[in-house]
Order: C-alpha cells, then sequence, then structure tokens
C-alpha cells in the first residue's frame, strides 16, 4: 500500500515536473488599435493579421519554444487613448513588444512612452512620413510602405499615365492628410506635374460639396486625395453627384479606398489609382496560401493592414531568434538591416530609420476590385534616411 | 459690373445653394430637437443618434427590397412608437425631480451612448450608403445641382411648412403650445398633457429619423453619423430660439449660409469656431434667442 502510494506521488511529481518544463513562460506581445470609432475597420484588419500570425507561429513552436500572447487594447484613433493603454500594457500587463497603432498621431505618442518603458513598438499602418523621419525614435519600427513610398511608386505612374498633368490636392487636416500631400506634390512635382491648389478638410467633414467650386475653378485634370473611411465615401460620392468625375483621374493614398469603405463607395470608386505596399491579388505562392488561409479564418479578404500585421509577427520572430533573446537592446541590433519574408515579397528594416524597404504596387479600382497595373522596386520607392536618432 | 454678376452667378450662388442644402438639413434635424426642447424642457443629447436610427433602420428595410420613397413614410411611423415608449418608460421616471434638467441630459446623454453602441454592434463599424433615387442633375443660369440635393430642398420646405402649420393652425398644436405655457392650466382644461409630451417627443424623434433617411444617400450611414449634425442642431436651436419653430428656420438658414460663404474665404477649420461663437455671442446678448420659446413667443 505504502509502495503504490510512494509510486503515485512520484509518477505525478514527475508528471508535473515534465509539464512544467514546457510551461516556459510566453513571450507577450500588447496591440494598441482602435476597435471601435471611425476606423475600426482597419483595427480589425489589424487584429485578423495578427491572430491569424501568431496563431501560425504557435503551432510551429512558437518563437524560442515560448508561445506568444497577442493582449488586445482599444486606442479609439485617438492619441491621448493610445498612450494611456500602452501604460498600462507596458507597466501593469508587463508586454515584452508592442504594436497594432493605427493614427499616425498615436504611433509617435505611443513611442515616446516606449521610450520611457525601455521597450520596442511597431506600426503596421501610419503613413506619416515622419515616424521614421524627422520624428523617428530609436524604440519605433515601421514594418508598412510610408506616404514617401507611396507617393513615388504613385507619381512614377503618373508620369507615364497623364504627363505634365495639373494635380488639384485635398487631404484632411491632420498629420497624415498634410504630410501625405506633402510627399506627393513633391514626388509629382519631380516628374512633371503641376499643382492648382489644395484644400484640407476638417476630419468627419459631412459635406464636401463647400469646396467644389474652387475643384471646378481650378480645372485640374487629376485629383489627388488622402481621405480616409467614412470621410472618402462622402467625398467620392459627392463628386460623382456634381458630375466632377466624368473628366478628372482620381489618385490617392493607400488608405483611402479599402476594402471597409469600397462597398459603401460603389461606382464613385471607379478608376481610383493608388500606390501600396499589398494587393490580394499579388501572384505569388506565399501571397496565395497566405490569402486563402486568411479568408478561411476571417470570411473577408486581407488588405494591406492586415498583410503588413501578420507580416510584423514573422518580422518579430525573425529578429528575437537572431537575438537569441527578447531584451530591448539585443533586438534592436537585431531588427537591424533585417531581411525576412512575408506575403508581398522580402522585405528589408532599414538601420538607420527602421523604415521597411519593399517592392511597391500600384493598384486601380476596376469592378469594385484592386488590379495591380504596375511595379516600382524598393530601392527606386524608399527615399533617403533623413532620421537624425542612430 | 458684369465682374460682379459672373462673381455672383458662378462663386457665390452655388455656395449659397450648396448651403441652402445643408440648411434645410440642419432644420429637419433641430426642428425636433426644439420642440422637444421647447415643450418638454428636455435638453435631448440623444438627438443625433436618433437621426442615425433612421438612418440605420432606412438601410435595413432597404436591403430586404423596399423603395425608397416607401422607407420615407414608413421609418417615421415606426420611430413614432419608439419616441413614445423613451418618453413614458426613461424621460418621465426623471422628469419630476428638482434637478430635472442635469437628470435628463445625462440619461439622454447615456441612451445616446447606448445606441451608438449598439449601432456598432448589430451593424459593423463600416459604412454603408444607400443608392440616391433621383440621379442626375438640373442646370440653369449656368448653375448645376444635382436632381436630388433640389428635391431635398423641396421636400424640407414642404416639412418644415407642414409642421408649422401642425403647430400654428391646428387644434392639436394650440394643444401643444398650451401644454408649453402652462401645463398646470392646460392639464386643467381637459389637455391630455402627459400624452402630449409623450406624443410630442415620439414626433421629435421621428422627424430626426425622417432627416436621418432623406440624408442617408448623400451623407452615407455609420454608428457615429449622430455626431455630425447634433452639435450644429443645438447651435440652432439655441440662436433661434428653444422651442421657436421660426426661430429654427432663419437661424438654421443663416449659419449654413454663413458657413458656405466664409468657406470660400478662410480656411474651412474655422467654420465650426464662428458658428459657435455666434452661439456664445446670442447667449450673451440675447439668451432665449431671436424668437423666444414655444408658447411664449
Amino acid at each position: 500500500m505504502t509502495y503504490y502510494r510512494t509510486t503515485m506521488i512520484a509518477a505525478l511529481l514527475s508528471a508535473t515536473a515534465i509539464s512544467g518544463a514546457y510551461a516556459a513562460d510566453p513571450i507577450k506581445i500588447g496591440v494598441v488599435t482602435p476597435l471601435s470609432g471611425t476606423y475600426a475597420g482597419i483595427g480589425q484588419q489589424v487584429k485578423w493579421g495578427l491572430e491569424l500570425a501568431t496563431k501560425e507561429v504557435n503551432a510551429a513552436g512558437g518563437i524560442m519554444g515560448r508561445q506568444v500572447e497577442l493582449t488586445f487594447e482599444d486606442e479609439e484613433a485617438n492619441p491621448s487613448v493610445a498612450v494611456q493603454k500602452a501604460d498600462k500594457l507596458f507597466q501593469v500587463g508587463k508586454v515584452d513588444f508592442l504594436t497594432g497603432t493605427v493614427n499616425s498621431g498615436s504611433t509617435l505618442a505611443v513611442g515616446q512612452v516606449a521610450e520611457r518603458a525601455g521597450k520596442l513598438i511597431a506600426t503596421t499602418v501610419s503613413f506619416a512620413d515622419s515616424i521614421t523621419g524627422d520624428k523617428c525614435s530609436p524604440n519605433v519600427y515601421r514594418v508598412n510602405a510610408r506616404a514617401g513610398q507611396q507617393s513615388a511608386a504613385l507619381a512614377v505612374w503618373l508620369s507615364k499615365e497623364r504627363p505634365k498633368a495639373q494635380v488639384f490636392y485635398l487631404g484632411p487636416d491632420y498629420e497624415m492628410g498634410r504630410s501625405t500631400v506633402a510627399a506627393f506634390k513633391s514626388s509629382a512635382e519631380k516628374v512633371g506635374a503641376s499643382s492648382t491648389g489644395e484644400i484640407f478638410a476638417p476630419l468627419d467633414s459631412k459635406d464636401y460639396t463647400q469646396y467644389f467650386g474652387q475643384l471646378r475653378a481650378a480645372k485640374p485634370q487629376v485629383l489627388y486625395t488622402s481621405v480616409a473611411g467614412n470621410d472618402t465615401v462622402r467625398l467620392f460620392t459627392q463628386l460623382q453627384e456634381f458630375g466632377l468625375l466624368n473628366n478628372l483621374t482620381v489618385v490617392g493614398a493607400s488608405g483611402t479606398v479599402t476594402a471597409q469603405n469600397i462597398g459603401a463607395i460603389g461606382k464613385a470608386a471607379e478608376g481610383f489609382v493608388t500606390g501600396v505596399g499589398y494587393s490580394a491579388e499579388i501572384d505569388t505562392p506565399e501571397n496565395k496560401k497566405f490569402v486563402a488561409a486568411f479568408r478561411a479564418a476571417n470570411k473577408a479578404d486581407p488588405d494591406l493592414y492586415g498583410a503588413d500585421s501578420y507580416g510584423m509577427i514573422y518580422a518579430y520572430k525573425a529578429a528575437v531568434e537572431k537575438a537569441k533573446s527578447t531584451d530591448t537592446d539585443k533586438v534592436r541590433a537585431a531588427f537591424a538591416d533585417l531581411k525576412w519574408s512575408t506575403p508581398q515579397g522580402e522585405k528589408t528594416l532599414r538601420a538607420g530609420d527602421h523604415q521597411a524597404v519593399q517592392t511597391m504596387y500600384v493598384v486601380r479600382v476596376t469592378g469594385g476590385k484592386f488590379k495591380i497595373v504596375s511595379q516600382v522596386k524598393g530601392e527606386d520607392a524608399i527615399g533617403p534616411d533623413t532620421c537624425k536618432r542612430h | 459690373m458684369s465682374g460682379a454678376v459672373e462673381y455672383f452667378q458662378y462663386v457665390l450662388a452655388p455656395q449659397m445653394l450648396i448651403g441652402l442644402v445643408l440648411g434645410v438639413a440642419v432644420i429637419l434635424v433641430a426642428l425636433g430637437l426644439t420642440i422637444i426642447f421647447g415643450l418638454l424642457d428636455v435638453i435631448n443629447m440623444s438627438h443625433g443618434e436618433f437621426y442615425a436610427l433612421g438612418a440605420f433602420i432606412a438601410v435595413a428595410l432597404g436591403t430586404i427590397g423596399l423603395p425608397f420613397w416607401l422607407l420615407l413614410i414608413l421609418v417615421p411611423l415606426v420611430m413614432l412608437p419608439v419616441g413614445y415608449i423613451v418618453e413614458r418608460g426613461l424621460i418621465q421616471r426623471v422628469f419630476h425631480t428638482g434637478e430635472r434638467h442635469v437628470t435628463t441630459l445625462l440619461l439622454t446623454f447615456g441612451l445616446g451612448l447606448v445606441l451608438e453602441d449598439t449601432f456598432g454592434l448589430v451593424f459593423g463599424p463600416n459604412p454603408y450608403k444607400p443608392d440616391i433615387p433621383i440621379a442626375g442633375g438640373v442646370e440653369a443660369f449656368g448653375i448645376f445641382l444635382p436632381s436630388y440635393r433640389l428635391f431635398l430642398i423641396v421636400i424640407g420646405g414642404a416639412i418644415i411648412a407642414a409642421v408649422a402649420f401642425m403647430v400654428y393652425r391646428t387644434r392639436l398644436g394650440a394643444m401643444v403650445r398650451a401644454a408649453a405655457y402652462d401645463r398646470h392650466m392646460a392639464a386643467s382644461l381637459g389637455v391630455p398633457v402627459q400624452h402630449v409630451y409623450a406624443g410630442a417627443f415620439a414626433f421629435g424623434v421621428a422627424l430626426a429619423g425622417l432627416a436621418g433617411v432623406l440624408l442617408a444617400p448623400i451623407y452615407s450611414v455609420f454608428p457615429t453619423m449622430g455626431r455630425d449634425f447634433i452639435l450644429i442642431a443645438f447651435t440652432v436651436v439655441i440662436v433661434g430660439g428653444m422651442g421657436s419653430i421660426a426661430g429654427v428656420v432663419v437661424a438654421g438658414l443663416l449659419l449654413t449660409q454663413v458657413q458656405a460663404i466664409v468657406s470660400l474665404y478662410i480656411s474651412p477649420v474655422w467654420s465650426d469656431p464662428i458658428v459657435f461663437g455666434i452661439m456664445v455671442a446670442m447667449l450673451m446678448v440675447r439668451p432665449q434667442g431671436l424668437f423666444g420659446r414655444l408658447g411664449h413667443g
């Protein structure tokens, strides 16, 4: 009897000892992303992309044997809320890494929180050039293409299709709007286009018709816009209502027309051209596999936010495995000029400004879908490293 | 001289017409708000969400195939019992306390938040846009206006006229104005004041819902759309006089024209501060607004 009991206790203890050896503590990644408000659709894609990659990585054994755990917080596309949530995740949640910010203002603000907490963050959505430009930070990385890359690719297309065009600019009046318009303006003017006017409308403007007088007076051949979400729905449908789309080529930032609003914009989106870092139509085996897995898990196609967020997890995995640690300084060293493979090809994280360099695609909305019309090589689209904090 | 005429024809007039469409939209939203404010003395912070509710009901009924013209009648009819229940069930409960203004403000604010989140949960965060029922546009004297916007001006005017007629020329309207002026006297003269209150609230939110249906094809439908109009609607109510229908019409037209014309000359970010500046000035100089209160003016 005693012998039996001892054996049982020994068996139980060894069982827990074995499971104890496998239960290494997980790598915690915090995600601060808009789950409500105007950018909720984008946050949803970010969530889907991160979750799919995490599931795949965990199923293959995790990162260095440790499972990856995601913790989500809602930033409501508001920088002050993002800062609070990021602080909470760093101090209370003790996350090793943070990602998910959409609003460029949020990324910049959370970057400062990360510097104070001694941790690294990456954005997979924010476009503003300043994030890896004049407002760069040693703790902030960007895995997606920035406004400068998108506009460089778009400008190349424009110079071929509408040489020496007259361009009118309409952007939302905040960091992203102003920087995307400025970036495209400089790229376009370099290839011979001329500017006939610009307007910055407040975010969430419901009626753009009050600017149509100015637009008509400028007589442009091309309209560049960087509105997003609901604002795009209203701008495009109102342009169509007033018959302004008839002789106008509309181009814009990649966030302007996406899977979230293309349904509501309807026919008014036909012919819209933009430069992007991703399209679900990219014809490579890796992308087809990714799109199929994404569709199966979420019953929706991935867009650039979903794809870039998916790629983010693999970048972090590659860096941690190269550094053999999740320590901030070691991972930072590993991220320098890191090359890793993503559904849209191989990307490089430039050491100087932490900006991803990748092939850019020019896509046009045809029959309600984005069709690739042109490609631009990474080196041609990236532009110089203007970050001063190395 | 011809320069000025041309300027008027090609720059100012189109801008004023655009302002007129916006003005009619704002008046439709603010009309319900002013009736509720003027009669019940309730600051309905959820008025924007009832505007959104009308639009969402239209989207839902539209997807099962009902034509737009039927929705214009159906949606306000559906909103009437909703408004009646909200008034009897929620607002009446906090109405008879001393701090009525605070409690109803908080109650309606909370109701607005709940409604907004419900829209997001039921319909998702992405926008919907019903098709514009009248395509194409009309051109006269070199000025172009889409047909649907012209229709909005016409039907908006008709609705405003109908409401004014009901309030000032019918017996029902007289009962409403009597209850606003002195509810106890009105009650003792046989006016069913409880029902008048609930009915007026229901009517106010039905108007907001109708505005939602009418504007959905041009402004699209999404969970936070209630915030589009609520601030300018309150401004119009305050500037025009709380409860005054003539006030809402005049203030609505005036403020939207100011916004439209001013945006020609200065950056769009200033249009909101200017409108609110007018509201603040009115509150300081003449707090009862241009026309005073319902029943009192």
